[in-house]
């Protein structure tokens, strides 16, 4: 389960690229309906206007829709919604924001602020996704009610992929659980029944949890009606032929492990937040003059011009797979295989651009020259990719990473536990992050089921003493009834009745839903072949129940075992040999694993009004013609991990496609630190936000050469040293044939050193310096000889 | 009987152009029915709606006359056939203005800024304009169908949209001096900018005032007497005081036709200047109405009396003391057919059934002649007859329509079942006892749902029902109405009168209205007519929660309303219960409410207490208080020390915590972390004040406080931090180690490895000053690591010669060999291989 582990994944690939042929939802529609609310919105209100914006919303919004938009439809000026004083030109102030009281309360201040200094202001408040009497109250108990037209802008689910609607909703895990709030699951029922509307009906709904159940009662009772603005819509191409509602309460293991692919570790690492991450600005702009004759920028020669210098811009981009068919390819495979993935991509793209030295007539030029542009656009996603790999890299080689990684593994084979508590408290002395280790400890009591009361209050202790006493309430939050999830063994006399019952079961599911693939070598294949493969041998419960409703074959055995052995000679036969999807039959054949499991199991067939004899004719006439969809609504967030696997599900059957839909996209560091949030801004508090590992790695990769090489299998990273070690001597311009001499390489090293200690020097002091240290220098021949 | 009816047109007068036909139906002759229109000012709705009227009081009335003599405002509605609909008297302030909604509800503003909306049935919503517009008091006002716009005592505009109530919105200030001689208002939804427009004659110019700005026109041919705008809200009938008639763009940008009214040699002044459909425009006189075409071209109708023009989209309709009369431009497919002389294929299709009715061979003969064009004469026939009034020519028209089609090999007779549906229903409507004089396009804008609704405010329901089912339309609005008036009517209020009429309404939604009717709207309604008893009782059938709830709440249900909220999964809702709630009852019987709901209320607790935490943290804290919840409230006391600044009131805060927790017993540990708190915090105090204040400590970690002892040289202190909170050897090794790295202080660091034996191993500190960069002292630390480990030690640290040693030591002789495949450089490389030729 070692992040590293050498071998390829062949099999997703290339089983990701012969799944276009059969229809999919069209879930583009959702944005544009998105867009068509916003913009009746802004039209509403006539004139210039400046445009306050809550600033969790400005993620979401960048999805739908542009800022040209925004500036075409009147909008003068954006302000976050933030505490202080807004000065604004325009007489027409709109604010767009989550209806939270903290938010009205700004918006309240600012209004009374405007009043005192005898502004004249229109402001009118469009509340996401929908009004609110508590927003009402608010600016009534305020007094500026009379000055606010109030009005609702629905946006609802967002598409984040071709296959991944979200509510992005931040916080959906810590309203539900930590505080009771409830609002989310309403909401989702709204958006879910949008989603009827939109492209019919679900026939039947399965699911597992207390809050999933309250969810799907909600959706079989009448909701109140929601204008749509689009009324005519064609028949969707894939039908609904299930809703699939799991919480998050009922696989909690899943968001607390690291996550291993490559979508995954970013988010773990770096940060994804509403598909957009954080990069230095040299990654993302392409170099200043691309030299068409050095155009292959192999992963050990870009190392040096993608190094990015400490206090670097950084730049928000999108990672989305519609305008980077490389990150398509990309964003599911575990993180080992990235970098062969990554080669191979390079070196396709050095024989593309060979194919110039070829073109002899001048058709065949032109030819090229038609090709460059979509070259040069590979090219830069390439330089993206490879920075972006190189900027995980250090991080997942640094002891805490592979310590943790460790530590999840034993508890996942439930291997010594009580030395992985020691270990735990290990970590928090070497000063590892605070959600690492809060992650592990409730890992932990989860799978083993509770801690030890004597290990867990030491532990507590540490981390209360490392990170501050602030985070108590978050410990307290953790064990408190409805999570449960960081609990002393054996529980105390005192405790509720319901904490007890909710004791998760691991070790029989670990069983039941053969959870864990052996490490041993001959399993290895295996590994490649479920959907362990996104935690390097460990499978999330959440998908496996998936796939005991969808694919209940996959729980038991490998469906993709079979073709195993025939995958190398015959990749396109491979893909017509797959089975067709079994039609929903519910929970059927797993009902004793699902009652173990804490929380409610339903099964609600629904009546389909009017449309319930249409489909059945087309489904006699054509049984295994017509693909369906399976909607997967993940209540309270799910991972990319979960994402990766359902869609490797996916592609294992024909005639099933799914629809994943979820309230956001979460990682078990953004859980804890959402329900740790409420003490953030108290005193000492740590500043445990994910930027801090990022400038971390940053500081870390200026001594790490590229190491993407070592990650690829031996025997074909040497001849890839060799290609660019070339290409750097022309790229560089430094002129020389020769080999760089050991002082050449000492002083590289010794100004990025400098440049480092001492950032105030003078280049040429700096220079003057570095040469005085060579006549000492270990890497000085002479000095040594 | 063919002879006894007129044809369609001996009402046509063609323009003195001969090309464009206007014709002037007569909808209703209703001699003696209204009083004398002169008298009175007359509000009209459009689309063959009612017209209102209420007496003049500027014009003297004759005494003695038949007429009663009214001592306050008094309205009286009439039906376009003439009959009264309604009369109420008005005891509000003086009316400045009254017109028609566009679901057919009187709105009556007064000089107060109130204003009603009575429905034909006399019942009343009544909304104000605000305070402001009180105090200034209302000079005049425009209604139109979605709104209306107040023009205050102060000459600033007001804008109201919709009828629900909302809150009226300043237009931009149009800076007048006196009231204008002359306004219009265009509705936002004929506005290309979709906002209100008003049009303002001013001087000599026009002001056009919009939320946003006033814009003077720059005209000089002002000021206005009339002022107009079409239907469609394009363009704009003017009319100066010198009596010309001039029509513009409504941007003013181009002038379409000027007529000079002087020339008709009419006495008097012109009464109304209204337009007829969107391109002709009618000015009326004492008995004459003057039709002026787009070109200018004239006609004339003569009318006993005043009259009184109501515009429409097609058309204007006419009200005389003896007639009510429709002008419209004759509609294209009627041209097509009827014209003296057409040969369009659809006048010869109807000509040909003519002659096939007649037994005539020139029927086959005609229908040759047109083959080609069979289909679209076919449609125009059809389109004619919907234009028609006279159910003989509609019958006529549908007739050849059917015939036409025999001899098409393919035809869709959708249109022409439509056509007939649609014409049964608008010949009912058009009967005299119901009064609606509906055109086939005002009946198609205005959709068939509407027209139910107009039938259903008159109280006939029955007819009402038919249409809809006949149209196959949902039932329920009518059947809603239905019931409302139910209960008007039924006076008693015994239980068993309740029984009985919710027994009626019961039985007859569930045969005829499906799962559709809204029960709420019904229980709500007997509940404002003060029967509890059967509010309730209705209130039981209603599946909806959202509409159950609010109701609930006026009905004092408490409980009731908050479980069925809380149910719901709606959490607005159920905010909306408790909000309303808090307020109304005293706080510890709101709290005994909640609590007393137990786990079915369990979430409403929750978002109480989510509510509290942001807006009323003293009401969370007597609820948590009032509950026994320790741990809540010290969780409380901590999130507020985590707010504060001032050192003293955090530590307060904590201290409050720890006591909160020590009073439950099974919070031990808590209460113990928080007494570590608290003397930490104290201690960081001590410590601020023995670095002189230069050292920020206040609110720290332990860690924390250590670490930034030791980068601030208090070594001793950090000890004693150490010592005090009982900090564990591993954790303080590394921090001391993180720390002094941080400092550059190898020397200190190497002192503190020398210390004593290393509790976290020297691979620790290797590792970490690789991390942080400092490759050549880390490897002064590889020789005290565990031997095996060395070698990759001192790789990682870039010493290939030591790591070469290293190999040499241990005599591994293929770890050397490997390393010399690995190193950067042949120099290395070439000192590696003396290494391993020397170890033989």
């Amino acid at each position: 389960m070692a992040a590293a582990s050498t071998s390829p994944s062949d099999a997703q690939t290339s089983s990701g690229l012969g799944r276009e042929s059969e229809p999919s939802l069209d879930v583009e529609l959702l944005k544009e309906i998105g867009k068509k609310a916003l913009i009746d919105a802004l039209n509403s209100v006539n004139g210039a206007k400046t445009l306050v914006l809550d600033p969790t919303l400005a993620g979401p919004l960048g999805l739908v829709t542009e800022v040209a938009l925004l500036k075409h439809h009147g909008v003068d000026k954006m302000f976050w919604l933030e505490p202080g004083p807004l000065s604004s030109t325009t007489s027409n102030i709109v604010y767009l924001c989550r209806p939270l009281i903290k938010y009205v309360k700004i918006l309240a201040d600012q209004i009374k602020r405007h009043a005192k200094e005898s502004l004249k202001h229109r402001y009118t408040l469009f509340l996401v996704p929908r009004t609110s009497t508590l927003v009402t109250r608010i600016l009534e108990e305020e007094g500026v009610l009379g000055d606010v037209t109030i009005s609702s802008y629905n946006l609802q689910f967002i598409p984040i992929a071709e296959d991944v609607v979200s509510l992005e909703s931040d916080n959906a895990f810590k309203e539900i659980w930590v505080d009771g709030d409830e609002t989310v699951i309403y909401n989702s029922a709204l958006a879910l029944d949008t989603l009827q509307k939109l492209y019919g009906p679900f026939p039947r709904i399965v699911g597992k949890g207390d809050h999933a159940s309250r969810l799907a009662t909600l959706l079989t009772k009448p909701l109140p009606e929601q204008a749509l603005s689009t009324t005519n819509i064609p028949p969707p191409a894939a039908p609904f032929d299930s809703l699939i509602i799991l919480d998050r309460q009922v696989d909690m293991i899943t968001p607390l492990l690291t996550q291993l692919t490559y979508e995954g570790l970013i988010d773990e690492l770096i940060g994804l937040r509403n598909s957009q991450v954080e990069l230095p600005l040299s990654l993302l702009t392409p170099p200043a003059a691309p030299n068409p004759a050095n155009p292959a920028a192999l992963p050990s020669t870009s190392a040096a011009a993608v190094i990015p210098v400490n206090n670097e811009k950084m730049k928000k981009h999108h990672l989305t797979a519609a305008t980077d068919p490389l990150f398509a390819e990309l964003r599911d495979l575990n993180f080992s295989s990235v970098g062969k993935s990554l080669n191979k991509v390079a070196h396709r793209l050095d024989e593309d651009y060979k194919a110039r030295f070829q073109a002899k007539t001048p058709a065949q030029l032109r030819d090229f020259v038609g090709k460059l542009g979509g070259l040069q656009t590979e090219h830069q996603a390439l330089r993206l990719h490879t920075g972006l790999s190189e900027m995980l890299v250090p991080v997942t080689r640094t002891d805490v990473f592979n310590k943790s990684l460790e530590i999840q593994q034993n508890l996942l084979a439930s291997y010594e536990v009580s030395n992985q508590i020691s270990a735990i408290e290990d970590l928090i002395a070497q000063g590892a992050d605070m959600q690492v280790v809060v992650r592990l400890l409730c890992l932990a009591s989860i799978t083993a089921g509770g801690i030890k009361a004597k290990s867990l209050e030491s532990a507590k202790r540490e981390l209360l003493q490392a990170y501050g006493y602030n985070y108590l309430p978050l410990l307290l939050s953790l064990s408190a009834p409805p999570l449960s999830i960081l609990l002393p063994n054996p529980l105390p006399v005192s405790t509720v009745p319901s904490v007890a019952a909710s004791k998760y079961p691991f070790t029989t599911l670990r069983k039941s839903l053969r959870l864990l693939i052996d490490d041993n070598p001959e399993a290895l294949d295996e590994v490649e072949n479920d959907i362990s493969f996104v935690y390097s041998g460990y499978a999330p419960i959440s998908i496996r129940l998936i796939q005991c409703v969808a694919q209940k074959n996959g729980v038991i055995s490998n469906p993709a075992e079979k073709n195993v052995t025939d995958d190398g000679d015959a990749k396109g036969k491979g893909s017509a040999k797959k089975l067709y999807a079994h039609p929903i039959l519910g929970w059927k054949g797993f009902e004793d694993v699902l009652a173990a499991i804490p929380g409610k199991t339903f099964d609600i067939v629904q009546k389909v009004p009017g449309g319930d004899t249409a489909p059945s004719v087309t489904s006699l006439l054509r049984p295994h013609e017509q693909t369906t969809t399976t909607i997967v609504f993940f209540l309270g967030g799910c991972t990319y991990t979960e994402i990766a696997a359902l869609r490797w599900v996916s592609r294992q059957n024909r005639g099933r496609k799914f629809l994943i839909a979820t309230t956001g996209i979460v990682s078990g560091g953004s859980l804890i630190q959402s329900i740790a949030g409420v003490s953030k801004k108290g005193p000492g508090s740590k500043d445990t936000s994910i930027y801090s590992l990022s400038t971390r790695l940053t500081l870390l990769i200026q001594y790490h050469t590229s190491a993407l090489e070592q990650m690829a299998p031996r025997a074909e990273s040497k001849t890839e040293s060799e290609k660019p070690a070339r290409k750097t001597k022309s790229s560089a311009g430094s002129g020389g044939r020769k080999k760089l001499s050991a002082f050449n390489k000492f002083m590289q090293s010794e100004m990025a050193r400098l440049k480092e200690t001492e950032p105030d020097m003078a280049h040429q002091e700096r220079f003057k310096l570095a040469t005085a240290n060579w006549k000492t220098a270990k890497e000085n021949p002479r000095a040594t000889a | 009987m063919d002879t006894a009816m007129e044809h369609p047109t001996t009402t046509w007068d063609a323009m003195p152009d001969g090309n464009v036909f206007y014709r002037r139906q007569q909808l209703y002759s209703i001699p003696g029915k209204l009083p004398d229109l002169g008298d009175y000012i007359i509000a009209g709705c459009r689309s063959g709606g009612p017209i209102a009227l209420m007496r003049d009081n500027t014009k003297l009335i004759a005494v003695g006359r038949a007429t009663p003599a009214f001592s306050k405002a008094q309205i009286q509605i009439y039906s376009p056939a003439g009959d009264g609909l309604l009369l109420f008297s008005w005891d509000q302030g003086r009316i400045v203005r009254f017109g028609w909604s566009f679901d057919e509800r009187l709105v009556v503003l007064n000089e107060e800024g109130v204003y009603r909306l009575y429905d034909l049935q006399g019942d009343y919503q009544q909304f104000s304009l605000g305070s402001e517009a009180a105090e200034m008091g209302i000079v005049d006002a425009r209604i139109h169908e979605n709104g209306l716009v107040a023009l205050t005592g102060s000459l600033t505009l007001l804008e109201v949209k919709g009828w629900e109530g909302g809150r009226p919105l300043a237009l931009a200030a149009p800076g007048l001096s006196e009231p204008p001689h002359a306004w219009a208002v265009i509705p936002p939804d004929q506005n290309i900018s979709r906002h209100v427009e008003v049009l303002l004659s001013v001087d000599t110019t026009i002001l056009a005032v919009d939320n946003l700005e006033s814009v003077d026109q720059r005209l000089s041919r002002g000021p206005f007497t009339h002022v107009s705008p079409s239907p469609n809200g394009k363009l704009l009938a003017l009319l100066t005081f010198s009596g010309l008639l001039w029509v513009v763009s409504t941007d003013f940008q181009r002038s379409l036709a000027e007529f000079d009214t002087r020339t008709v040699g009419a006495d008097g002044q012109v009464n109304q200047a209204e337009w007829c459909g969107n391109d002709a425009i009618l000015v009326t006189w004492n008995n004459l109405a003057l039709l002026v075409g787009p070109s200018g071209d004239t006609l004339r109708y003569i009318y006993v009396g005043t009259t009184f023009a109501v515009t429409d989209i097609d058309g204007v309709r006419i009200v005389s003391q003896d007639v009510c009369d429709l002008i419209q431009k004759v509609p294209a497919s009627s041209v097509s057919v009827f014209r003296p002389g057409s040969s369009s294929p659809s006048a010869i299709l109807f000509d040909a059934w003519e002659s096939f009715s007649r037994r005539s061979p020139k029927a086959d003969e005609s229908i040759r002649s047109i083959r080609p064009d069979l289909a679209a004469a076919v449609d125009e026939c059809i389109d004619a007859a919907g234009r028609e009034w006279e159910p003989y020519w509609q019958r006529r028209l549908l007739s050849a329509a059917k015939f036409g089609w025999g001899f098409l090999d393919l035809y869709n007779p959708t249109d022409f079942v439509a056509m007939g549906q649609t014409l049964k229903v608008l010949n009912a409507v058009r009967f005299f006892e119901i009064g609606i004089p509906l055109t086939y396009s005002q009946y198609i804008y205005a959709s068939p749902s509407q027209l139910v609704t107009r039938l259903t405010s008159r109280n006939l329901h029955l007819l009402a029902l038919r249409i809809s089912s006949f149209l196959s339309l949902k039932p329920d609005v009518v059947l809603k109405h239905w019931a409302s008036a139910k209960l008007a009517r039924s006076k008693s209020s015994t239980e068993e009168g309740d029984d009985e009429v919710c027994r009626l309404i019961v039985d007859k939604f569930q045969t005829l209205g499906g799962g559709d009717v809204s029960y709420a709207d019904i229980a709500k309604r007997a509940w404002e007519v003060g029967r509890a008893g059967l509010a309730t009782k209705l209130l039981d059938h209603e599946t909806r929660a959202s509409d159950q709830v609010p109701l609930l709440l006026t009905m004092k249900e408490d409980k009731l309303a908050l479980i069925k909220a809380v149910d719901s999964g709606d959490t607005d809702l159920v905010y909306h219960v408790l909000l309303h709630l808090h307020k109304r009852l005293p706080l510890g019987s709101f709290f005994r409410l909640i609590e007393d709901g137990g786990a079915r209320l369990a979430s409403a607790s929750r978002l109480l207490q989510v509510y509290a935490r942001e807006q009323n943290r003293e009401m969370l804290r007597d609820f948590y208080y009032s509950d026994d919840r320790r741990v809540e409230s010290a969780v409380l006391s901590l999130e507020e020390a985590s707010r504060m600044v001032d050192p003293t009131a955090v530590v307060t805060s904590v201290k409050a915590a720890h006591k909160f927790f020590s009073e439950d017993k099974d919070r031990a540990f808590e209460a113990k972390m928080m007494d570590e708190s608290t003397r930490l915090l104290s201690t960081q105090q001590q410590l601020e004040k023995d670095s002189d204040g230069k050292v920020n400590f206040f609110g720290l970690s332990v860690s924390e406080t250590i670490r930034t002892c030791i980068l601030n040289g208090m070594a001793k202190k950090a000890d004693r931090v150490k010592a005090e909170f009982k900090v564990p050897d591993k954790r303080f090794w590394h921090l001391k180690l993180h720390a002094l790295t941080a400092m550059r202080d190898f020397e200190a660091l190497d002192a503190f490895a020398r210390s004593k034996r290393s509790p976290i191993g020297y691979e620790a500190f290797v590792r970490h000053l690789l991390e942080k960069g400092h490759a050549k002292e880390a490897a002064t630390y590889v020789i005290r690591c565990d031997a095996p480990k060395r070698v990759d030690l001192y790789v990682d640290c870039g010493e290939w010669r030591s790591a070469g040693r290293e190999c040499k030591e241990r005599g591994d002789k293929a770890r050397l060999e490997q390393l010399r495949k690995r190193c950067p450089n042949s120099l290395i490389a070439r000192e590696l291989e003396q290494l391993a030729a020397s170890m033989k």
